[in-house]
């Protein structure tokens, strides 16, 4: 659990001066090293038939690290997320302008494949989505898209899936059963298990909490910590609490706009921006 | 006490009125289903005995039974909705999955349900003019074929309506995977939709099993045992009809029994079906 400066910080409890430095202050080992952009996004602009939905986005988003999209509803937030695995594209009247590099490729390219581009970037979404199968078939589905395995390694990884979401020890012994029969978080497990399953190297997150009750919350909170060694996370969410426990960076958005990106503990604590403070405080949103 | 109780009580009393009514439309319905089951079994009844599925349609005044007219009746329609089913399947994905509301989607949608309305006897005129004149004789498999049209319209209706109450969300959380578009239709769309639209293809099996006007047109009959498909065949609904007209008693009695067998056919069929849904659903 990362039970960080600032989650403490947010509650008001030993608050650091305010002349913060800009420097990321995490002092864990990974923060410490070098980090890498995963993500590059420059000069996104996103419509909904002619509603301009994001206005020139300019982001980086660091490899092994945890990013949270904040703002009120109708800000963009999930636009933005959507366009990360290119999920608008299902839709012809949604289109992107602009430049979105994941490891230097732009993915905005229609020469793009969508699939395989969707393989490597996992989603999981803000209501759980088990498919109308067993909760093996739910996790196998996806490795058997790209991989060819012999049974007894596809159990493996199906387990391993599932370990990682923390799900296993609650369904090891009904794997067969329907994944539609489980409780509410411990699907939304399930989906980030399939998420997991296939190995991609982001994790795109809709507020994969909003229906869950708190101990679930906490598990996948949990869970995010642990992922974020292996994978670029991306977090969408409407609780600045998760928010601020659970991400290295934070960037506030407003009516399409990215307002201020920052190490999260600078945007919860010493904001830059007045809109920023005023919703991180409460004031609006 | 600010409540408006008068308000309160008047809505009550819509409600009252409005169950009434309906106990009442599903008690006429209910009434006539159970009154034509009740004279099928009195009537018919009799008529099943081991003759009925080991002799062939007799003449006026022998025994017989009606063993080449189940025959018929049973490949035609196996042939129609095996022929007709994938084609009815396949339109609907068109319709619901790939050709989001455009205007090809839009048109077929409206001729199919054009289609879904059209009085049978006017498809059976059709396949005459298309198979029986340029043959020559009526068959079996004009007979099917007009069986197949009628089973189009019903699979692709239920088909789209059933694939459209899949959550895009489900489609997403597939496509996020990488999974290609086909897949996501084959493997998640058709598991969920699967009980309604399998009860689209026991609506059409049901509708085929019963219809004689067409087959009056496409197949005729056959007074023999008969399994060339290139012939008149008999059929269970127009040996029901000739035998039904006919002014020999053991002739009615063997219609009555036939009209029975179709019955209690569908029945088991739509029995057999949900069951198996239910297990499919419950083992998913």
């Amino acid at each position: 659990m990362p039970t960080n400066a600032s989650s403490a910080a947010l509650t008001g409890a030993d608050k650091p001066s305010l002349t913060t430095t800009p420097v990321p202050p995490r002092t864990d080992p990974v923060s410490s090293s070098k980090l890498v952009e995963k993500i590059q996004i420059k000069d996104l602009r996103f419509y909904y038939k002619k509603f301009e939905a994001l206005k020139t986005i300019n982001l980086s988003l660091a490899d092994k690290k945890v990013t949270a999209f904040i703002g009120p509803s109708g800000c963009g937030k999930s636009t933005l997320l959507r366009v990360l695995n290119r999920m608008y594209a299902l839709y012809p009247e949604q289109r992107a302008e602009g430049e979105v590099l994941v490891d230097g490729a732009n993915i905005l390219d229609p020469k793009i494949d969508l699939n395989l581009l969707r393989a490597k970037i996992g989603m999981v979404f803000q209501k759980p989505t088990p498919f109308p199968m067993s909760i093996f078939d739910n996790i196998a589905f996806g490795i058997n898209l790209y991989e060819d395995l012999p049974r007894a390694e596809l159990e493996d990884r199906v387990e391993q899936a599932l370990r990682k979401a923390a799900l296993w020890t609650e369904v090891k012994d009904k794997l067969k059963q329907s994944g539609l029969g489980l409780s509410g978080g411990q699907q939304q497990r399930l989906c980030i298990a399939r998420a997991i399953a296939v190995k991609p190297e982001i994790l795109l997150l809709d507020e994969p909490c909003s229906a869950l009750d708190p101990i679930s919350t906490q598990k996948i909170e949990e869970l995010i910590s642990e992922l974020k060694t292996d994978y670029c996370i991306v977090i969408v969410t409407h609780s600045m609490q998760q928010a601020a426990r659970s991400s290295d960076y934070t960037a506030f958005m407003y009516l399409g706009e990215l307002i201020e990106f920052n190490d999260t503990e600078t945007v919860f604590t010493n904001p830059h921006n007045k809109r920023t403070e005023d919703y991180i405080t409460g004031r609006f949103g | 006490m600010a409540k408006d109780l008068a308000r309160y009580a008047r809505r009550r009393r819509k409600n009252w009125v409005i169950l009434g009514l309906s106990l009442c439309a599903t008690g006429i319905g209910l009434f006539f289903l159970g009154a034509i089951i009740f004279s099928l079994l009195t009537e018919g009844l009799a008529a099943i005995r081991p003759s009925l599925f080991t002799k062939m349609t007799p003449a006026p005044g022998s025994d017989g039974g009606l063993l080449n007219a189940i025959y018929g009746s049973a490949v035609m329609t196996a042939v129609g909705t095996v022929v007709g089913t994938p084609i009815g399947i396949l339109v609907g994905t068109y319709i619901a999955e790939y050709s989001r509301g455009n205007k090809l989607g839009q048109s077929i949608q409206f001729i199919n349900d054009v289609l879904l309305s059209a009085p049978s006897i006017i498809i059976g005129l059709f396949v005459y003019q298309l198979l029986v004149v340029p043959m020559g004789h009526f068959s079996g498999w004009a007979g099917s074929t007009t069986l197949a049209i009628l089973v189009i319209p019903v699979v692709t209706r239920t088909t789209v309506d059933m694939l459209i109450l899949v959550p895009n969300a489900l489609r997403e959380a597939a496509a996020a995977l990488g999974t290609p578009k086909w897949k996501i239709t084959v493997s998640v769309c058709y598991r969920a939709a699967r009980q309604g639209m399998l009860t689209g293809v026991m609506l059409a099996v049901a509708r085929i099993s019963g219809e004689t006007a067409p087959l009056l047109f496409t197949v005729l009959s056959n007074q023999f045992w008969s399994t060339d498909m290139n012939r008149p065949i008999a059929n269970l609904p127009v040996v029901i009809s000739n035998f039904a007209l006919s002014p020999y008693p053991d002739w009615q009695r063997l219609a009555w029994g036939g009209a029975l067998l179709i019955t209690l056919t569908i029945l088991t069929l739509n029995i057999t079906a949900r069951f198996l849904a239910n297990i499919g659903s419950a083992k998913q």
